[in-house]
């Protein structure tokens, strides 16, 4: 895993194709990525401040910058667990650190996430009429975030490799993870068992510090952000060890 | 004081075990690992290999198909990791179990050449410094601005070998894909070899050409079964193989791009 400082160029052109690739495809190429984000939350203001009614004010912001979290989250975790199968020609060939398929993945995640923030900062003006000084905390909750990704990106590629049928079951389970965040509702909307479940899913902690710096403008206290921090740094670890146990076994099953 | 090895295999087997039956679902993983009856079906590629190569040295590797010769590449390249024994490799390798292995179709000749150098562990500064050379070597002139996807299998060849043996290597590692372009292209090639084994590389070759290797080589193995059968000079193991096959090796495709057999 050490090799990937040696491969540093190879993780940045793979990063580059993926983009690349990603915005070829369609026709209004990254705009999309801007763009995918706004519609959703249109979505959700419609359903949950009309059908639904939170009690949240400035609703579109709350919901986007879950959506904004969500998305980079869930999205990297699956490409990444395709990003070894779909190299499998070159994990059969080439001597190269297998992680670097699952890093570059995130890294192109992260990316656009960067992008997709242009037109969060629009609707903030929109909405609040200001720019709270707390978004220049964002490139902390970013890495907090990719921290925490990678992680599960590393702990599930090598499992997709080994049963075809994780790639499924990862799906399904991010759904379910999804409803047991609060993206779109208020956690204060909970009470009882749904509510411990929520404020004990680790991902709540690591979107409230990158919703909050966003939202409500200010610097997650202290004490959440030292959790976070612990949350993302045991899955990388857990996600880096699982990844080095059995980086030797891949290129068997690919 | 004699100069280590480049290349030292002690008892080195290697198994493939789950590639032969593999278990597609957790419920069916599960359900075996309840019975206790994980078995798998053991392939053994390759049954305690000992050898060692020094600086110098072109080794080539003769066998049927299925012997374990491709596999025996992918271990010395570190591509595999051995089921048992030790596999010691000092030095830069450039492995060429394929010609082009990583290439992307829709990305131009020039951008493969990075993406291939890079994939080999090649820095981009260290790329820079080598772009001119490689696409003067390869001889697609302006080709390399247009995307692979135009070229010939030729062509693709070229720019393969030409990325893939811009440095020096101290370990060069050929699983048939010497047969590349057109004559003048493949003296190009023996050329750059020449070159190599001058400067003290080491050079691990697959060939079914018994001509070849009785030309290029300075010894040879012939494995059989995942088993080092005999370990000697060309001539040698060439007759050795001659009385127990009824012939010598022989060239088998006329298509060079082609990976070699899946094991």
């Amino acid at each position: 895993m050490f090799d990937l400082l040696r491969y540093r160029d190879l993780v940045l052109a793979l990063v580059q194709r993926e983009l690349k690739v990603r915005y070829r495809r369609s026709a209004i190429g990254f705009l999309w990525t801007m763009l995918q984000p706004l519609l959703m939350m249109l979505v959700f203001q419609v359903v949950f401040s009309h059908l639904f009614r939170f009690p949240i004010p400035d609703y579109p912001v709350y919901a986007l910058a879950g959506i904004l979290f969500w998305n980079f989250f869930s999205q990297s975790i699956v490409a990444s667990m395709n990003s070894l199968r779909g190299n499998a020609q070159l994990l059969q060939k080439l001597p190269v650190p297998r992680a670097v398929f699952p890093v570059a993945t995130v890294i192109s995640g992260v990316v656009n996430l960067v992008f997709a923030l242009v037109p969060m900062i629009l609707i903030l003006l929109v909405t609040q009429h200001t720019l709270h000084l707390s978004l220049l905390f964002l490139p902390v909750s970013i890495l907090l975030a990719t921290a925490f990704t990678l992680g599960a990106g590393l702990l599930l590629s090598p499992l997709a490799v080994f049963f075809s049928d994780v790639v499924e079951l990862v799906g399904v389970l991010l759904t379910l993870l999804m409803y047991m965040t609060p993206l779109f509702y208020p956690i204060a909307a909970l009470h009882g068992w749904a509510h411990r479940i929520v404020r004990f899913n680790p991902v709540r902690s690591i979107l409230e510090v990158f919703r909050d710096p966003i939202y409500y403008g200010k610097i997650p206290p202290l004490s959440h952000l030292s959790v976070s921090l612990g949350i993302a740094l045991l899955a990388l670890a857990v996600g880096a060890f699982a990844f080095r146990r059995s980086s030797d076994r891949i290129p068997f099953y690919v | 004081m004699p100069e280590p090895p480049r290349i030292a295999l002690t008892g080195v087997s290697l198994c493939y075990r789950l590639a032969k039956q593999r278990i597609p679902s957790i419920k069916e993983y599960a359900i075996h690992w309840m019975k206790g009856a994980l078995s798998y079906e053991q392939l053994w590629a390759l049954t305690d290999i000992s050898f060692s190569a020094h600086a110098g040295e072109i080794v080539g590797i003769v066998g049927r198909n299925g012997a374990g010769k491709s596999t025996l590449l992918k271990v010395i390249s570190q591509v595999l990791k051995p089921t048992a024994g030790r596999a010691d490799v000092r030095g830069r390798l450039a492995p060429i179990l394929e010609l082009g292995t990583g290439f992307d179709h829709e990305l131009t000749g020039l951008e493969n050449i990075y993406l291939n150098a890079l994939l080999l562990g090649h820095s981009r500064k260290a790329v820079d410094a080598k772009l001119d050379e490689i696409v003067d070597f390869s001889g697609l002139g302006d080709f390399v601005r247009s995307p692979i996807r135009n070229y010939s299998s030729g062509m693709l060849a070229r720019l393969g070998f030409s990325v893939a043996t811009a440095w020096f290597p101290d370990i060069l590692i050929l699983d048939e894909v010497l047969a590349v372009g057109d004559a003048s292209f493949t003296k190009k090639c023996t050329d750059r070899m020449n070159r190599f084994h001058d400067g003290g590389t080491t050079v691990l070759m697959v060939s079914h050409n018994a001509a070849a290797i009785r030309e290029t080589c300075t010894r040879c193995i012939w494995l059989d079964a995942g088993r080092m059968l005999f370990d000697g000079s060309p001539a040698e193991v060439l007759a050795h193989y001659a009385s127990d096959h009824g012939t010598e090796p022989v060239e088998r495709r006329v298509g060079h791009l082609e990976g070699p057999v899946q094991q």
